[in-house]
């Protein structure tokens, strides 16, 4: 028997090397290995193919061209020239092709840029990896869930401090809002009123250490001293002119505090500049304006502000940021905190603490931030959804044109195969005529983006720029599309056109093969109308879920009722009476009341425990507490279902209650609760019950009712609802004006509708309405433009059919209702489809809110209506164009 | 003008092919080069050194017979080239003039 050489490292010599060398390689192994082969067989087989691997190095691999192709450069410059001069012969397509296709680019590419703005949120501090907020871990002692906030007891930052010494930075934070502030000149005399809604922060230098916000001037440590403030460069500029002139001139500020569930007013201080911060960056959650040193005023109050020792002292406002080792175990460490919360709280005190990364801050609607802005994962995958939707809406408009139009070039191809292209040049001819499209499809998309983004700025209040120098994520982005859209749209065109038989080509013979592609155009049009009618149906649902908040009852008079900030002073209901009666004495003021807040609120409540004497049920029961006048239930037209209003009163003497509150303590009917006390704050206050007011919404419809007291106390008014009559309402306010600014010379006067701040509370949902509306609107379009296409080279297909029919008695009616046929079966096939996902979708969605519309089935119906409609008229064009063109000249001609 | 440089293993490979002389093809190049510097030499390091010095001009080739106990493949014969030839003088030269220069002292 022969010897043989091992045959697979022959086999892999074979394969890798170059055909030049084979012989000589191959010969001088083998006859190495028959003269090893004769001492030891299994030693000679080893050698060889250890020989083989040594062989395989880069002087004797093959070069990597599979074949050789030498004149590709000259044959790429031929597929450019065929491609632009068919792209300028076909112009009506081109221009549907690349003007869909760009529509589609610039959605991905807007929607990428949102994204990247939301998901860059405070990813800019070198520390950012050991960045933590502390988080309190609500335990409720009558459900077995628990909640997260983000405020904090006060002793919480100084006790870590000493508790956990391994931690490297402690920052405490309180955020202000509404702030008065004025801008003093040398002699302490006020020169301009300003008002900071937010951005007023109090901490620590430690948040410095902790974050990264650099200092044009002045130092972090100034922070140490009270009654020091560091303002950003903007506020610099709007107070003082000039940010190099404003370090150490003062600002006198009039802050309200909250502590608790308590709003409280501290007298005016002086502050003075000793810092400016450099421009602060838009994607972070801390939009610092001004930073006053903690430990000025209430912060540094032992007694009754920030620095009380009492674990169960809080405010809303109060949070803790701490910057930890690195390697530390964030799981150990939330046990140890625990741990510590346990020693240092009181026995009844259950609840306990957690540290959060600050990358999961912005996503984190359910605690918030303070920046308000917050947008959950689900909503960022819906928008990636959408944008690859949309995309591919765009794509199978590109697969359905092309292929439609392959009859077309079919001459072409078998021109080329006769002379000698092969099927791989054919596909690379047409993928680098898709590229063309899709390379000028999305520098078209690029020119749309940027001159879109300051509408959507505007519509979804954000701050997104596109700056494609300094931003390689989206180079990488938009390579990435260029090349998936080319991939997607191109590669299935392509092996059809490839594929053609030279013969019947040449003999025009294609029509008859052309039938399966329709099939498949057909599959195509039915995804896209899928996309097109789930994102209507989606849309109106959405829409409908808006309405329903706008004018959903809420149980109080919402109309032409006008909110103003007020300060009280010390002479208690003196301010209150004099302005009243002034504003009443105003021709359109119907009625006026003074109220801590209006009858709903956002999240912006003051809740106490509350308990009924002598105790009836569950001593741990939450209510929402407002304080007001007796003139609220006629102002905002509560309706008292037992009892009466409440009397004029300074002090705290007598409460209201709503229903919820009586059903909450298990009392069948309202007026078992008259006249029974009620006490809150932990008994601080004890008053009786005179009146039940009927049920309104007083939160947002993302909750349910909560129960609700409404009491008298002249120093927790913060604002006055004016009801006014609806005609002349600017004469009105102007009015109403002059008398603010008589009693608060050094407040800036601001106003706000109850009814507008009302729909602020459904901002985000409004937005998002926007966003599907256009998107909706976008998805229908493209589909409808790849449609028309489709339709017009049917046309152009069928029009001796069309003139054949016609003579022989077809109306035009007919004809048209031939076209339209196809493409109302593809569009109810569609509709099929999309109704149950969009149904399902939604129905997801409205789980959301407490308040919601039922899916009422007629939407369904309606959506697929629309798209019908939209379809037909796309078509009718192209369809009533055929069906009155003249049948002689189309059949007179021979082609 | 400037010779292209020639590596120690591409000289001594050279060297052989020179010696060897019309019979000098991989194998026999190995089996000579193992057996005089009795230290073990991979086939694919001869193989590289005659394809660059074949580039460099050092060596040309030609293929032998078929013949059975090569599996049927061609034999790939190396002669030294006038080239080849220079060089391998040029570095003897240069050995013997570097030798030359070691003075006469006594290394016991």
């Amino acid at each position: 028997m022969r010897t043989r050489p091992p045959k697979w490292p022959l086999l892999f010599l074979r394969w890798f090397c170059r055909e030049d060398y084979l012989d000589e390689i191959e010969g001088d192994l083998i006859e190495i290995f028959l003269r090893r082969h004769a001492h030891s067989p299994a030693k000679a087989r080893r050698q060889f193919l250890w020989n083989v691997l040594k062989h395989f190095r880069p002087e004797f691999i093959k070069p990597m061209r599979l074949k050789p192709y030498y004149n590709c450069t000259v044959m790429f410059r031929n597929y450019f020239k065929t491609s632009s001069r068919n792209l300028a012969r076909n112009r009506g397509y081109a221009f549907i092709n690349i003007a869909g296709l760009a529509i589609g680019v610039a959605v991905c590419m807007m929607i990428f840029i949102i994204i990247q703005f939301q998901t860059s949120f405070d990813d800019f501090h070198p520390k950012k990896d050991r960045i933590y907020r502390v988080l309190t871990e609500y335990h409720h002692s009558d459900a077995a869930d628990m909640s997260h906030g983000q405020s904090v007891p006060f002793p919480m930052p100084e006790g870590l401090k000493t508790a956990f010494p391994q931690i490297e930075q402690v920052a405490p934070i309180y955020a202000s809002h509404n702030d008065q502030l004025q801008v003093l000149d040398v002699n302490g005399g006020s020169v301009k009123n300003f008002k900071e809604q937010s951005g007023v922060f109090y901490t620590a230098p430690s948040f410095f250490d902790i974050f990264n916000f650099p200092l044009l001037a002045g130092s972090y440590a100034s922070l140490k001293d009270p009654n020091n403030v560091l303002l950003t460069k903007e506020i610099a500029e709007t107070y003082f002119g000039d940010w190099k002139t404003a370090i150490g001139k003062s600002i006198k500020l009039t802050v309200t505090y909250r502590i608790g569930a308590g709003l409280f007013q501290s007298p005016p201080i002086v502050l003075k500049v000793s810092g400016i911060l450099a421009t602060i960056p838009k994607n972070t959650d801390f939009q610092l304006k001004l930073v006053i040193a903690f430990g000025t005023d209430f912060t540094g109050d032992r007694l009754y502000g920030l620095q009380n020792p009492d674990w169960s002292g809080t405010s809303p406002d109060f949070g803790c940021y701490v910057l930890l080792p690195p390697n530390i175990s964030v799981s150990n460490f939330n046990e140890q905190l625990s741990a510590y919360a346990r020693k240092a709280q009181s026995p009844d005190n259950k609840d306990s603490y957690i540290v959060q990364p600050i990358n999961a801050v912005h996503y984190d609607s359910e605690t918030g931030n303070y920046s308000n802005k917050t947008i959950s994962h689900e909503l960022i995958n819906v928008l990636w959804l959408i944008a690859a939707f949309i995309l591919l809406i765009a794509c199978v408009n590109f697969i359905n044109l092309s292929t439609a139009q392959a009859v077309n070039r079919a001459k072409e191809v078998g021109v080329r195969k006769v002379l000698g292209s092969n099927k791989s040049q054919l596909l690379m001819q047409f993928i680098v005529e898709t590229f063309l499209i899709v390379t000028g499809a999305v520098v078209l998309a690029t020119g749309i983006t940027i001159l879109v983004l300051p509408f959507v700025n505007r519509l979804l209040d954000l701050s997104l720029s596109f700056n494609i120098f300094n931003n390689p994520a989206i180079i990488l982005f938009l390579l990435a599309v260029t090349m998936s859209v080319t991939a997607l749209a191109g590669f299935y065109p392509s092996i059809v056109l490839s594929r053609f038989n030279p013969v019947n080509a040449l003999k025009s013979r294609l029509t008859v093969n052309a039938s399966k592609g329709i099939s498949l155009r057909r599959g195509l049009v039915v995804v896209q109308f899928i996309i097109a009618q789930a994102l209507i149906i989606g849309t109106f649902i959405i829409v409908k879920q808006m309405n329903y908040f706008m004018d959903q009852p809420l149980g109080f008079d919402k109309d032409a009722i006008v909110n103003i900030p007020f300060r009280p002073d010390s002479t208690g209901s003196k301010l209150t009476d004099y302005l009243r009666q002034q504003l009443l004495s105003i021709n359109g003021v119907q009625a006026v009341s003074f109220s801590s807040n209006t009858p709903v609120e956002d999240g912006n409540d003051i809740w106490s425990t509350f308990r009924l004497d002598p105790v009836k049920k569950g001593t741990d029961l939450n209510a929402i507490i407002k304080f007001s006048d007796n003139e609220y239930v006629p102002t905002y037209k509560l309706q008292l279902i037992a009892g009466r209003n409440l009397r004029p009163s300074g002090p705290t003497k007598e409460f209201l209650v709503n229903e919820s509150l009586v059903r909450s303590l298990g009392l069948k009917k309202p007026e078992e609760i008259l006249n029974k006390e009620i006490s809150i704050w932990d008994g601080r206050i004890k008053c009786p019950v005179v009146g039940v007011v009927k049920d309104f919404n007083d939160r947002s419809f993302r909750h349910d009712l909560a129960p609700l007291l409404i009491a008298t106390n002249s120093t927790m008014y913060r604002q006055a609802g004016i009801k006014l009559a609806t005609t002349n309402i600017s004469s009105t306010m102007q009015s109403v004006k002059k008398i603010w600014e008589q009693a608060f010379p050094d407040y800036v006067y601001e106003y706000r509708f109850l009814d507008d701040k009302i729909e602020s509370f459904y901002k985000q949902e409004s937005q998002l309405a926007q966003l599907y509306k256009i998107f909706a609107a976008i998805a229908i379009f493209l589909s409808c433009l790849g449609l028309y296409g489709l339709a017009s080279f049917m046309a152009v297909q069928r029009i001796k059919e069309v003139g054949i029919r016609k003579v022989l008695g077809a109306t035009a009616a007919n004809i048209v209702y031939l076209f339209s046929k196809e493409f109302i079966v593809l569009i109810i096939i569609a509709f099929a489809v999309a109704a149950p996902i969009a149904w399902f979708c939604m129905h997801k969605w409205l789980q959301d809110y407490v308040y919601r519309i039922n899916i009422d089935w007629w939407l369904f119906p309606a959506g697929g209506l629309v798209a019908i409609i939209i379809a037909l008229v796309t078509i009718s064009f192209q369809a009533i164009k055929a069906a009155v063109a003249n049948p002689v000249k189309s059949l007179r001609t021979e082609g | 003008m400037k010779h292209p440089s020639i590596g120690e293993f591409e000289e001594l490979v050279l060297l052989m092919v020179a010696a060897l002389h019309d019979e000098a093809y991989g194998v026999s190049i190995q089996e000579n080069l193992v057996e005089k510097l009795s230290k073990n030499i991979n086939v694919s390091a001869i193989h590289v050194a005659l394809k660059r010095m074949e580039d460099k001009g050092f060596v040309k080739s030609r293929f032998g017979g078929i013949t059975e106990d090569r599996g049927g493949r061609r034999k790939k014969y190396y002669v030294i080239t006038a080239l080849g030839k220079r060089i391998l003088d040029s570095q003897y030269e240069l050995r013997t003039d570097l030798y030359k220069m070691i003075p006469k002292i006594s290394f016991s």
